[in-house]
């Protein structure tokens, strides 16, 4: 038996130059980091810093390639989850292992005990925990019923009941609305309390002022900062995480990290030729799915040219079906859309291009681009025909034009002839705006969760292409789930809740509770 | 992200990239072990080899046999990358060429062609052939996108479907069987017209070559630019890797598939209509046997290469001609080719699974 005290001065999970490799990708690089017994220790790092592989390492998903873990003292290395699991570490994915259509005691019990199931005695162990830890969960409602944040909920309490000495959570927060990410704050902070160790990974800095105790800064692959203080050092561990100056970035982007209070960057006057006629007027649009479920009810918008509309919601509130359904990816059940005066209501994505409407997709990989093809072919995708002659394709004419727009959407690449799965997700990013922004006469620029996993600098280029685009008198359809983002770059904000418009409001700080609230679906 | 980088990464290194020496060594390896076996088997292995090159190289006429079964093979192969850029897997050639024989010889008997002047009375026939096996792989196109019926299934079947097709035509004096004058008349067309046969480069029987090795050069150049250099090519990539980002880009999906499986099915007709015109001259039940699977092959090993399509059909073609011979002069079972062809398959496809894996 070791010596209590002597247990709490010692790291709870200890990591060595640990370095983890996929290819030729370092994805963790000779990384040490000590984990103490009752702390919440934050893990902060821009997309593709090595955050997520790092807690693949630890709850034993992925093995180091080389360093070594101790865990409470010993040699840790977990042959997989189920190791981690009876080593007392728990873990909360970014994406949920849920079984849908099982009630929530049920995906608690799942994996948690084998022959007979008193599923009575689990429900009531679950729901004193969750009142514990001060939120309310019916432990026989069925995960399909429940919101992203209860489903979260689910999660957190499936690791919660087996009392982990360390709880790790990738990106909680992603998905919740600010009331949930407060809730789920104090969930960890209690979770410390009672002298498990928390890892808190995360990009956003408010989380750590609110709750970290202490902060790794993590910058491809490597430890770049380390903090016992972070609220007080805030601007020092951005620095780190991005490789520059808070003061130099965009404003509206800092401010979707937390830096600072949202601040709204104003457009310019927006161009009024044609006062009476909407840019894009859409009716009554309606989206019914093929189980019968409607999952956009009876939306209408105006939009004006030059005017940068955002739709704000939680995810999986309908903001997928009207882009779908605006982009010709999806047949709408009622209701029509009119492009000025042209009905495009049931128009392919071809003849929508030709009328003017650039798309955005939410999923970049899956609709944005073909990562297989070249970076001008992805570029000119939707445009090849401009650059074929009697059926065969002018490839040099193709490459520099891609070059030409390459470097005025600033895309950083080897050259336009290298296949686009070899661009980082910004630079990506970049491209497909570059496609869409530049159609000729772009009458409506329709762009969902375009800053997606991009790092700080993309996500300025992105907000200042978007702006470009409406003060050339676009306009323009902004599908968020991070409210900071909207508040920044659109002029007014529509919220969705579950396919029904919930409300308008100003782009305005000051309306940030209401949204929140009205996102949450509840009506003022 | 990652995953589908290191994935595409990987797909790039095992087939976009052929490398010719692993396709040489393969060959080398699944030969040196044929020859085991035939010595295993208790032949000589010199008589052996000597009727193997009598067969194939050893005159003039063994040449052109063996390239026109190399013919229908190539024409079968670039029919099969063409789909495969689109991610589509057609595996009906044998079908495709059982209707394009069907056709060519309806035409050529009943058409009314023979009489036509300069070429036309061959080239119709050659016209029907691609018809017909262009509307057979169709079928299986509307299939997909219609319902979406795996096309590996739908042209699989079709074939089954063709070939006892083929067997109704030349059993029924209703259909494409001649008159039958007494009950030893064989199950078979009448011959075609000898206006109706494809003309010899030579003019000479004796090097039966005829004008559809030109045209299958001309049709894989064509392929190949089709493939690299135009936009068809570029938007049955699109389609093939990311149908859904293709469909947003204005792409169709629909038409694509459509296309892809049109074109396969008519070069496949095609090889059938020149099987008929250019070689045999009589339809007969199972003249298609083992053609379309060759050419399927061909065109896996080629690893989406035009070049390399016409490659391997060449080497099948030889391998096919020189096997028959051994069987006939040296007593080797023909099965044996069969056995070194399946073990070029396996070698190559195990040295793409190695360098695949290779870090």
């Amino acid at each position: 038996m070791r010596d209590p005290t002597q247990i709490l001065t010692e790291p709870l999970l200890a990591l060595q130059g640990v370095t983890k490799r996929f290819g030729s990708l370092m994805a963790v690089s000779d990384t040490s980091l000590d984990i103490m017994p009752g702390e919440v220790h934050c893990i902060l790092g821009e997309n593709g810093a090595g955050k997520s592989t790092l807690c693949n390492l630890i709850f034993g998903v992925h093995a180091p390639d080389e360093g070594e873990m101790r865990f409470r003292g010993e040699i840790y290395r977990p042959a997989g989850p189920s190791d981690a699991l009876a080593s007392g570490i728990a873990m909360v994915h970014q994406h949920f292992s849920l079984v849908h259509d099982m009630t929530v005691v049920d995906n608690v019990i799942l994996g948690q005990q084998r022959g007979l199931v008193n599923t009575r005695a689990w429900a009531q162990r679950l729901e004193r925990l969750a009142n514990d830890y001060g939120f309310a969960l019916d432990p026989y409602a069925k995960i399909d019923d429940l919101s992203v944040g209860e489903r979260q909920r689910v999660e957190i309490i499936k690791c919660l009941i087996r009392e982990p000495r360390l709880f790790v959570l990738d990106e909680p927060t992603a998905v919740l609305l600010p009331d949930e990410i407060t809730a789920l704050l104090a969930v960890c902070r209690r979770v410390s309390a009672g002298g498990a160790a928390v890892v808190l990974v995360t990009h956003k800095l408010v989380e750590i002022k609110k709750a970290a105790d202490r902060v790794t800064v993590l910058r491809g692959g490597r430890v770049v900062a380390r903090s016992n203080r972070p609220a007080e050092e805030i601007d020092a561990l951005v620095r780190a995480m991005i490789q520059g100056d808070v003061k130099s970035l965009d404003k509206s982007a800092a401010s979707t990290l937390g830096v600072g209070a949202p601040e709204r960057v104003r457009n310019g006057p927006i161009p009024s030729e044609t006062p009476t006629l909407e840019a894009v007027q859409i009716d009554g649009l309606t989206v019914i799915d093929n189980q019968g479920v409607t999952r956009l009810d009876h939306f209408t918008l105006a939009i004006g040219p030059g005017e940068i509309v955002g739709i704000a919601g939680v995810e999986g509130n309908g903001q997928s079906e009207l882009a779908a359904a605006l982009s010709g990816m999806l047949k709408p059940s009622s209701g029509r859309v009119f492009l000025g005066k042209l009905e495009t209501t049931y128009l392919s994505p071809k003849e929508l291009t030709a009328a003017g409407i650039g798309v955005v997709p939410e999923d970049r990989h899956a609709v944005g681009c073909v990562v297989e093809m070249s970076v001008a072919e992805n570029i000119f995708l939707n445009r090849l025909d401009d650059f074929t002659s009697f059926g065969f394709l002018r490839r040099k004419e193709l490459l520099g034009a891609a070059r030409e727009l390459m470097s005025r959407f600033d895309v950083r690449a080897a050259g336009p002839g290298i296949a686009f799965s070899a661009l980082s997700g910004g630079n990506q990013q970049k491209a497909v705006l570059a496609r869409e922004i530049t159609l000729p006469k772009l009458t409506c620029l329709l762009a969902a969760q375009p800053t997606r996993g991009l790092d700080v600098g993309a996500v300025a280029a992105v907000y200042g292409h978007i702006r470009a685009a409406s003060q050339r008198g676009s306009a323009v359809l902004l599908i968020s789930s991070e409210l900071d983002e909207l508040i920044a770059v659109a002029d007014r904000i529509v919220v969705l809740y579950r396919g029904r418009i919930m409300g308008n409001c100003a782009a305005d700080p000051s309306e940030r509770e209401r949204i929140g609230a009205l996102m949450a679906g509840q009506a003022q | 992200m990652t995953d589908a980088m290191l994935s595409s990464e990987k797909r790039n290194r095992a087939w976009l990239r052929p490398s010719v020496m692993i396709s040489i060594s393969a060959v080398v390896v699944a030969g040196l072990l044929g020859l085991f076996l035939i010595f295993a088997i208790g032949v000589s292995v010199s008589d052996a080899l000597s009727a193997f090159i009598e067969g194939t190289l050893g005159s003039p006429y063994a040449i052109a046999a063996s390239i026109n079964r190399s013919i229908a093979f190539a024409l079968v192969g670039i029919g099969f990358v063409i789909a495969n850029r689109a991610n589509l897997v057609n595996v009906g050639g044998e079908g495709q060429i059982a209707v394009g024989g069907i056709a060519a010889t309806a035409v050529a008997l009943y058409g009314g062609v023979a009489d036509l002047p300069a070429g036309l009375p061959f080239m119709i026939p050659l016209l029907a052939a691609l018809i017909a096996g262009m509307i057979w792989a169709s079928i299986a196109g509307i299939l997909k996108i219609k319902v979406g019926t795996n096309e590996v299934i739908s042209t699989l079947l079709l074939s089954f479907i063709a070939v006892w097709l083929l067997y109704w035509c030349v059993q029924s004096p209703a259909i494409l069987r001649k008159p039958m004058t007494s009950s030893a008349t064989l199950p078979e067309s009448l011959e075609i017209p000898d206006s109706t046969k494809l003309p010899l480069l030579t003019g000479d029987y004796s090097f039966p070559v005829n004008v559809g090795l030109p045209a299958t050069v001309i049709i894989a150049i064509v392929g190949g630019l089709l493939l690299t250099k135009s936009l068809f090519g570029v938007q049955l990539r699109a389609v093939g890797f990311n149908p859904v980002a293709a469909s947003r880009a204005g792409i169709s999906y629909s038409r694509m598939v459509l296309l892809a499986l049109a074109v396969a099915g008519a070069l496949g007709g095609l090889a059938g209509g020149f099987m008929l015109l250019g070689d045999q001259y009589v339809l007969k039940d199972g003249f298609s046997s083992g053609y379309g699977f060759d050419g399927l092959v061909a065109g896996l090993l080629a690893r989406g290469s035009v070049v390399g399509v016409i490659a391997a059909a060449l080497l099948f073609g030889f391998l096919r001609s020189g096997g028959i011979n051994m069987e006939m002069v040296a007593g080797v079972p023909t099965a044996l080719v069969m056995v070194i062809q399946g073990l070029i398959v396996v070698t190559l496809a195990g040295a793409a699974f190695f360098i695949g894996r290779r870090p």
